[in-house]
């Protein structure tokens, strides 16, 4: 057995081409659940009842179940629901129609909201009390400790652990192609359906994700380092 | 200018503070000494509103306000005429030494950012950290950084500044800047009042000391008097532990 070198270089390309929507609904399930996330994981720090109980249910939901098994409850559930609904209000919707890539936003971002909450929370743990007496000793309101004092030393301290969540995330795209999402995996797998080169297209998506996430954990490296001068023994800001 | 009265704070079944007075003038420095557990730190932080007393009223420039009751807006009031000095510091570990120091003016006092700086420069160079202004707080020793602290609470032109035990982080070289830096800014006029175990510091720079135990106020006078002469045995016995161990510290 050889391996089509021809086939496995082309096959890239193709593998590659589904790199955006990879990224989009990376990018767009994190913007989403960065913000949601944060502020579960306060209600869980300041004891919101409701909230956290909330959020700690969901937590365990989302920790203790495949994503696999996420994507097809949610992939079959959301067009009967909207079906029903549609269906009440007399409107004529063709559910097919809606791209799949709205299911997977929906669904990643269900899913690292309920990873991000526990990064959050541990990186609130980590900030001293004194940083936001501090803040209020100086004048500050609620609002600016959290904005100018804790957000910024939270995201610092965060960054690791939103790095792997962000590679974790991309990595999970790839089971979008249980839900037709075009993204690099299904288009590798399509791609080798034709002559049955299956080990070549996998080949090429190895190398894809390795390519794309290496990127990312660079990215991240890249801007830990910029955020954490302050962390510095020789720690001087250059103005 | 600040008065305290029947200031009751309790934590579970334990009672820390069990009815404080206090009267502090404009220009005073008052000492607050006493063990550890007396009640001192806690009544600090009821003055600043880090800890809610139970009971207990607090007047400001003649505005009277219930401790245990006090609306999120009055709180904010008496921390804009107030400064705290926390034992570890508390610098905010992300900004260097002059945007510590800038922050609550710009975004507290809400004083223009070009004049925040002019008078941050002048506090920190007065606290002798001129060649410092752009030192994140990992890099300075715990005196640079506790000194860097007291010019951010100086810069605010509070009515008082409070201090938490200033120096009880410190290694034993460091406590003399910290030391000089306090006495600086009480030869300033500014009214503070300080919860210490420095008795040199309340010997040369306090003009009034204060001697808590087991939360209530036992003794309080002229610091020479009541560091020599005690009248209550309980002051004795603790002056009798505590001043033989002290260093003296030129000041």
């Amino acid at each position: 057995m050889a391996l089509d070198i021809e086939f496995l270089i082309r096959t890239f390309f193709v593998a590659a081409s589904g790199v955006p929507i990879a990224l989009l609904v990376t990018i767009i399930a994190l913007l989403i659940s960065i913000p949601i996330s944060f502020l579960l994981a306060l209600t869980q720090i300041n004891e919101i009842f409701i909230f956290k109980q909330v959020s700690r249910v969901y937590v365990s939901f989302v920790r203790g179940t495949p994503i696999i098994v996420q994507i097809f409850i949610i992939y079959n559930s959301i067009p009967l629901m909207l079906k029903k609904t549609f269906n009440q209000l007399g409107y004529e919707f063709n559910i097919e129609s809606i791209h799949p890539v709205w299911y997977a936003i929906i669904i990643f971002t269900f899913n690292t909201t309920a990873i991000l909450i526990e990064v959050f929370r541990s990186s609130l743990q980590t900030i001293d009390q004194t940083q936001s007496e501090a803040g209020y000793s100086v004048g500050l309101t609620k609002y600016e400790v959290y904005r100018r004092i804790i957000i910024p030393q939270i995201l610092v301290s965060a960054l690791p652990n939103l790095s792997t969540a962000t590679i974790n995330l991309i990595k999970a795209t790839s089971l979008g192609y249980a839900i037709s999402l075009h993204e690099i995996t299904l288009k590798a797998k399509v791609a080798a359906n034709l002559g049955y080169n299956y080990l070549e297209a996998y080949i090429d998506v190895f190398l894809v994700y390795l390519i794309v996430c290496s990127l990312v954990e660079y990215g991240y490296k890249r801007l830990e380092i910029i955020l954490t001068r302050h962390k510095q023994k020789e720690g001087v800001h250059i103005a | 200018m600040l008065n305290i009265s029947g200031v009751e704070k309790q934590f579970g079944s334990n009672k820390v503070l069990k009815g404080i007075d206090l009267n502090i003038k404009k220009g005073d420095v008052v000492v607050l000494l006493g063990p550890s557990g007396s009640g001192k730190t806690t009544l600090l932080r009821t003055i600043n509103f880090f800890e809610r007393a139970d009971k207990g009223q607090l007047i400001f420039n003649n505005e009277a306000i219930d401790m245990s009751k006090a609306s999120g807006k009055e709180i904010y009031n008496v921390r804009q005429k107030t400064a705290f000095v926390f034992q570890n510091y508390g610098l905010f570990h992300h900004k260097t030494a002059l945007e510590n120091v800038i922050e609550g003016l710009i975004i507290g006092r809400k004083v223009p950012r070009n004049q925040a700086i002019k008078e941050a420069k002048e506090a920190l160079d007065t606290l002798g950290l001129s060649d410092k202004y752009n030192h994140y707080p990992v890099s300075l020793s715990g005196g640079q950084q506790q000194r860097v602290a007291i010019a951010r609470a100086f810069v605010l032109k509070p009515e008082i500044i409070l201090f938490d035990e200033p120096t009880s982080s410190l290694d034993p070289e460091l406590v003399g800047e910290v030391l000089t830096a306090m006495k600086l800014l009480a030869d300033k006029g500014t009214t503070m009042l300080v919860v210490t175990h420095e008795i040199s510091f309340a010997k040369e720079v306090a003009t009034k000391a204060i001697f808590m135990d087991k939360g209530v106020i036992l003794e309080e006078g002229i610091p020479n008097e009541m560091l020599t002469h005690p009248k209550v045995e309980r002051t004795k016995q603790f002056l009798k532990r505590v001043i033989p161990e002290e260093f003296i510290y030129n000041i």
